[in-house]
């Protein structure tokens, strides 16, 4: 099927590979010089890229990033696609409330849940002394690097989850009947067939978690640094510093090195889904689903489910909230002592606090909203669309979440600095909502395609035979097909710009506080029992504001 | 009725008495200027120290100065250099002042000709050594001191000095391994500028080097981070920790104990700076001369926890009551071109090479 003009196609490309080849040109051009870009005496060296990568550290770094992101991957991926099956495919128990539960750790700010892991189960944590108690010494360390790479597979398993699952609505049952019908148990089905078939969802949310690992900053921050672990993001601290002024060359140097790996990675990913495709049959959903019965195993994986759960939410959650309660806590202290709500008091005094989470909430719904229009744009512009467009846009979409948040804050500084046409807007919301929605083009074109891939062909070229143009059917038939898909991606998208925060360091001011810089700027003065009862604050929020949009009928799922 | 009138009558009366007899606490602002920055009508300020801890003086400058639209950003010290820095370059609108605990980078920008002199009438007021060239005014007088866990470490046993310190680490080699904290000097600006005090100042600086190094010192970027695991007694221990930050979280958090070294005690200031580029000079100025004023240090010393630099200023947290309790064995880290030298990439790189081969890192 081919529609006659390209052009509208070409264009929605060509916008969004400029806004996100902007702040990756300055940060190119950056690391080929020896001084920052914008002072005259810059001149082409590749002395940036000596420095970097004869230190010592670096390599540390390096090779520790590596271990985490494919250790974390290795967790993550498997687990995250058999929740998926669980939850879409068989009768669990519970499956209608564990859903939105599973997506918690998408929406906490990375630096909270580390730092509840700390109060729950830290060298003093109270789960730790507890255990003390009991078996003499204690029996966990978190801060080793096993331990931050299962606690960041374990925090990465929603976002598998949430491409797994919805590839896995899109399929029919109809081959799994058959495999029941032949006498198959659901282990077997899972493995053999359903989860082979969803093959390209499961490579894809792979991919972006392993990238997500070499930009991880927060867990690392929180978890790595008593043990001395040194993670790329935070090895950048010290290129900050190690100089005196911080060295943009150097930092750009190790974004241009993790941008540099986002290439071969798309390209295997593409070479694995291309031969992928050929067995993959999107089939219409024409008949009810009957959940496979899992028979002895059903309470097996509900324990699965909801060990895992433990770990993940419940644990790294009671220690926020408990501290958010408590004047003091750890070793030598009777909770029963401590307990206050002063915390609470004195964080609705705090200035600006208002301001902050009406902003937080502002850029979530509105800019959330306009991110799910562009991604739908581009998405629609390259559905089904054989061209070397779409290949181009497969590369480019992965490439800004590989900027490490600490560089893309500059980055996106930079663009609104020294892009004439643009820096009118910089004190704006929009340059926050731009730079949020570059950095999040791969989560969230995947949550449009995915939308996008459920439609059966038939339907649109049905459109199209009987005379109409390219536009009507995108407008008449696509669109309305997947309009509960737009709606849940507006709500996934919603969630991740709640916490998003380091991109807009530069760009956000006075007036455009959101709740990321309250706790970035209460954390760096100590206010952590302050920054706990915020998190609390947040999580009941986001918290309700989920329920109340599953309430209305939004689903997660089109 | 009639007494509403009579006051109102007399109202202009009283506003011009009280115009005409100065308030010795207020700045000393020439009036021209303070009429230029109402006509400007706004000021926007980039500053490490956070809104929170700075409400009751921005407060009070409002009060002061209603006309003045105070536009307040607070970031860390690298984010202010960063965004000033690139802001400048691009020649858009930046900042009428940078108020940044990172002496050594303020330094560095008058120092490359981006800050503009004035001279503040409450210059004669603040000690010589937190001026330069009447471009880079210290504003605070900061302790840098010992941070530990009151619950856990027995009142004898607290560190009187830096000896004394290690002289306790080096008998409880076991109980105090993996429980000593700071900043990271590779990592934090702070850090690096007061662990090159201590060697510069601490006599027998190799030793304890060397001691820390055995203990396994942890060291980490931020304040929050260390003073949050003191309290928790994960650690039991800090040193060079900022003694503003740990007064304000003293106040609401009984585990946290606070020690100055008698030996000698470091003390940081918070430097501000005018730029060039500066769109609301006047209005800088009248917040420069606000931060220095009587005034000012006044809320610094007593509501703030900033610790006022003025000598002429009591209170809880000032420099007065500081040197009466310390005397001479205070060391103000001065606001001059001396901290410039390890900003030379050599220098420094060596400092942390040695730094790490003491500590057994390396």
């Amino acid at each position: 099927m081919r529609h006659a003009p390209q052009w509208h196609r070409i264009l929605a490309v060509l916008i969004t590979g400029t806004a996100v080849m902007l702040p990756l040109a300055i940060i190119v051009y950056q690391s080929l010089l020896d001084a920052p870009f914008f002072q005259p005496s810059a001149k082409l060296s590749l002395s940036a890229f000596r420095f970097v990568l004869t230190d010592g550290d670096f390599h540390r770094a390096f090779a520790t990033t590596a271990i985490l992101a494919t250790g974390m991957t290795a967790v993550a991926v498997p687990l995250g696609a058999i929740l998926a099956f669980l939850l879409v495919r068989t009768d669990l128990p519970g499956r209608n409330w564990l859903e939105p539960v599973v997506l918690i750790p998408i929406f906490l700010s990375p630096v909270v849940i580390a730092f509840g892991y700390v109060v729950a189960a830290g060298p003093v944590g109270f789960f730790t002394l507890w255990a003390k108690q009991v078996v003499g010494s204690a029996p966990w360390n978190i801060y080793t690097l096993l331990s931050l790479t299962l606690i960041a597979g374990f925090t990465h398993i929603p976002y598998v989850f949430l491409y797994t699952s919805s590839a896995l609505r899109a399929l029919g049952a109809d081959v799994e009947e058959a495999a029941s019908i032949a006498g198959a148990g659901a282990a077997r089905i899972a493995l053999t067939v359903s989860l082979p078939m969803v093959r390209p969802a499961i490579l894809y949310s792979a991919v972006l978690v392993f990238f997500l690992g070499f930009e991880i900053f927060g867990l690392a921050l929180v978890l790595g640094d008593p043990g001395g672990l040194l993670v790329l993001s935070t090895y950048l601290y010290k290129l900050t510093n190690r100089l005196g002024v911080p060295s943009y060359q150097l930092m750009a140097v190790v974004a241009v090195i993790i941008i540099a790996i986002a290439f071969p990675l798309v390209y295997l990913q593409r070479r694995l889904m291309g031969i992928a495709s050929r067995f993959v049959t999107v089939a219409g959903k024409g008949f009810a689903q009957r959940p496979l019965r899992l028979g002895r195993l059903r309470w097996i994986a509900f324990g699965g489910v909801l060990f895992w759960l433990a770990a993940t939410v419940l644990l790294p959650l009671s220690g926020v909230f408990l501290r958010a309660f408590v004047s003091a806590w750890g070793e030598g202290v009777r909770l029963t002592e401590v307990l206050t709500l002063e915390n609470f008091r004195e964080l609705s005094d705090y200035p600006n606090l208002v301001r902050g989470i009406t902003n937080t909430l502002g850029i979530a719904v509105i800019g959330g909203a306009l991110a799910v229009a562009w991604y739908a744009i581009v998405g629609l512009a390259t559905h089904r669309w054989q061209s070397p467009w779409a290949k181009v846009m497969d590369y480019l979409v992965m490439v800004p979440r590989g900027m490490p948040g600490l560089i893309a804050g500059l980055a996106f500084l930079w663009v609104f600095l020294f892009v004439k046409p643009l820096s009118p807007l910089r004190s704006t919301l929009f340059s926050v909502w731009l730079a949020y929605s570059v950095v999040w083009l791969a989560y969230g074109m995947r949550l449009i395609s995915s939308a996008l891939l459920q439609i059966q062909p038939e339907l649109e070229e049905a459109a199209a035979i009987i005379g109409a143009p390219g536009a009507r059917v995108t407008r008449d038939v696509t669109v309305p097909l997947i309009r509960f898909g737009l709606l849940g991606s507006w709500l996934l998208v919603f969630m991740i710009f709640v916490r998003e925060y380091s991109t807009g360091v530069y760009l956000l001011g006075p007036g455009t506080e959101v709740i990321g810089s309250l706790i970035v700027s209460l954390w760096g003065t100590g206010a952590i029992d302050i920054v706990a009862a915020l998190s609390v604050v947040n999580v009941l929020l986001v918290a309700a504001g989920l329920a109340v949009a599953l309430r209305l009928g939004v689903r997660l799922h089109g | 009725m009639r007494q509403t009138c009579l006051f109102a009558a007399l109202l202009p009366i009283l506003l011009i008495t009280i115009a005409a007899s100065p308030d010795p606490k207020a700045p000393a602002t020439s009036a021209q200027i303070v009429a230029g920055a109402e006509k400007e009508g706004k000021l926007v300020v980039y500053s490490t120290t956070d809104s929170a801890s700075a409400a009751p003086l921005l407060k009070d400058f409002g009060a002061a100065y209603p006309k003045i639209a105070l536009e307040y950003n607070d970031m860390n010290s690298t984010e202010v250099y960063n965004r000033f820095v690139s802001e400048a370059a691009a020649g858009s609108g930046s900042a009428d002042l940078l108020w940044s605990s990172a002496m050594d980078l303020q330094i560095k920008l008058a120092n490359d000709g981006y800050a503009q002199e004035y001279q503040t009438p409450e210059a004669a007021h603040v000690p010589s050594w937190a001026l330069w060239k009447n471009e880079a005014f210290g504003t605070t007088f900061e302790p840098i001191a010992f941070v530990y866990n009151k619950r856990l470490l027995k009142a004898e046993e607290v560190p009187q000095s830096h000896a004394d310190l290690i002289k306790l680490l080096k008998a409880n080699p076991d109980r105090f391994k993996g429980k000593v904290t700071s900043y990271d000097p590779e990592r934090s600006g702070i850090g690096f500028l007061l662990i090159t005090q201590d060697a510069r100042t601490d006599p027998a600086f190799a030793e304890t080097e060397k001691t820390y190094g055995k203990v396994g010192v942890k060291l980490y970027t931020s304040t929050g981070a260390m003073m949050e695991r003191i309290s928790s007694g994960e650690h039991l221990i800090g040193f060079n920790m900022i003694g503003s930050y740990a007064i304000a979280k003293m106040r609401k958090d009984p585990a946290l104990g606070i020690a100055y070294p008698k030996d000698y005690m470091l003390v940081m200031s918070r430097v501000a700076i005018i730029p060039k580029a500066a769109k609301h000079v006047n209005a800088a100025k009248v917040f420069l001369d606000y931060l220095l004023s009587v005034r000012g240090q006044e809320i610094m010393g007593n509501r703030a926890a900033l610790f006022s630099i003025r000598p002429d200023v009591q209170g809880e947290t000032t420099a007065a009551s500081l040197t009466k309790q310390m005397g001479s064995s205070l060391k103000p880290i001065p606001v001059s071109p001396a901290l410039l030298v390890y900003l030379d990439q050599s220098k420094r790189l060596e400092f942390l090479k040695q730094w790490q081969e003491a500590l057994g890192t390396k």
